[in-house]
């Protein structure tokens, strides 16, 4: 059996073996389960505004299989994110959670700064202010 | 008008054309983009685009017929100069002072006293800024030059007070929005059916065109509706009160979603280690995937040659984030619309 095969079908995990790893960042915690291709996050001090964007970013990698992200409750700032990859079964490069959750971070980091750059670059051909007309 | 013409060799990725700016407001399409990170720009500039306003108030006479926690709240929605107040004032809770210095505060005094017969109005522009603050000029708008109204005097009446001003944002309190609203807008054709319109007779004759109609084809006469199709031009007016002119506020709205995320980016490095740990074997050799490095002919796939990012050794394999629909789920799956 090569190890490809071992790796295909992904480990069922049990409640037992999520278990919290701590980052150097207070900020964001993961909850790991035995299997590194499904994986949920919690990120705190963040909501919407970085929740449903970064969801997009990261179902538009080829790689991934689901993301989603909820607001367990509205009175605690705390958004989790769950992503699951295809892992080993649609090509060799095993991408796990996290790979996927970076990629996503880093893809979104890229779109600001592209959308940064075309505004100023528009900024210019705009021009200098029209005067600005009391109402 | 050239605004339509999107059709440039520079057409792939997100656009942006501008359709007005002045120092108060900049109306731009964002167009070839998703909702999900329109939204997000929109949210960012309500309340998390740093300003300062008044949070602190030490009164020292107010016989004025406003009590007193009533005026201050008046005077901590007054509008104060905050351009670039990152590098000007930090976090008062980041601060090493006790309560408030020069460092993390502006303060302001006040003193006014009715002498006369007549009312005398207090108005924002009576407000001192001390020396050499860097910012928190209150802003001043009107053609007459006062600002708004903080109270008014009858003969006798006195104000004397200090008021501490502090950067903040307006997740904590609205006071330190920076702009008074951001208008969003997509598909004025209802063509996406996400408004269900409610009519007596006819919704298409009782409702107001949107001023945004123009810049796109209503459907056409039998045209069948798009079930896949998914909104991709956004209509935003961003309107600035004056803390802090429009075009700043938007770039400075990107720029703190960015650092939320370079902050988690930097978290997750900090979690490898750990997570190399758990599972023998189980994570890709290095250099299988396209995490690592491969940067040459990246660019090309965001259409914005030559224009290197900060982040760009990081993890960007050679999918295609943005050419539209290249990737079995370009249509994106839409969970939390
Ligand atoms: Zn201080």
């Amino acid at each position: 059996m090569s190890q490809d095969t071992s790796m295909q079908g992904s480990t069922p995990y049990t409640v037992e073996e999520v278990e919290h790893v701590s980052l150097d960042d207070p900020n964001v915690s993961i909850t790991i389960q035995s299997d590194p291709y499904s994986m949920s996050f919690q990120i705190e001090n963040e909501d919407h505004t970085l929740g449903n964007a970064l969801r997009y970013i990261i179902m538009r990698n080829p790689e991934v299989e689901f993301c989603g992200y909820s607001i367990p409750h509205p009175s605690e700032a705390k958004m989790n994110i769950r992503i699951q990859t295809y892992g080993a079964q649609l090509c060799p490069c095993k991408v796990t959670a996290i790979e996927a959750l970076k990629r996503g971070l880093v893809d979104l980091v890229d779109l600001c700064d592209i959308v940064m750059h075309k505004f100023k670059n528009e900024m210019g051909r705009f021009g200098k202010h029209e005067p600005v007309q009391e109402d | 008008m050239d605004e339509m013409d999107f059709a440039g060799p520079d057409a792939i990725g997100p656009q942006v054309t501008i359709r007005q700016a002045n120092d108060r407001h900049v109306d731009f399409v964002l167009s070839n983009c998703d909702l999900a990170f329109a939204n997000s720009i929109r949210r960012i500039i309500i309340a998390e685009v740093p300003t300062v306003a008044i949070d602190l108030v030490e009164i020292e006479t107010n016989s004025s017929v406003i009590p007193d926690e009533f005026l201050s709240h008046r005077l901590g929605l007054i509008p104060l100069d905050s351009s670039q107040v990152d590098d000007k004032l930090v976090y008062y809770r980041d601060c090493t002072c006790d309560a408030y210095c020069e460092q993390c505060s502006v303060t302001l005094t006040l003193y006014a006293k009715c002498t006369g017969e007549t009312n005398v109005t207090i108005y924002a522009r009576d407000l001192a800024v001390a020396e050499g603050a860097p910012c928190g000029t209150p802003v001043i708008n009107d053609p007459d030059g006062h600002g708004s109204i903080i109270c008014k005097l009858r003969k006798g009446q006195e104000l004397k007070l200090r008021c501490i001003a502090k950067k903040g944002i307006a997740k904590e309190h609205a006071k330190w929005s920076p702009v008074s609203a951001v208008a969003f807008e997509y598909d004025p054709h209802n063509k996406l059916r996400h408004i269900d319109y409610w009519y007596e007779e006819d919704a298409a004759s009782e409702w107001p065109r949107s001023s945004n109609a123009d810049w796109e084809e209503p459907l056409a006469e039998g045209e069948p509706f798009n079930y896949d199709a998914v909104p991709s031009r956004f209509y935003i007016d961003v309107e600035s009160v004056g803390q802090i002119p429009p075009q700043e506020i938007l770039e400075q709205g990107i720029k703190y979603l960015q650092e939320k995320l370079a902050a988690i980016i930097q978290g997750l490095t900090g979690a490898d280690a750990n997570v190399d740990g758990f599972s023998g074997g189980a994570r890709s050799p290095p250099g299988a995937h396209g995490a690592n490095g491969n940067a040459g002919g990246r660019d090309d796939s965001w259409g914005d040659q030559g224009y290197t990012t900060p982040f760009q050794s990081g993890g960007r394999t050679t999918y295609d984030a943005w050419n539209g629909g290249t990737t079995p789920y370009g249509g994106g799956g839409g969970s939390s619309w």
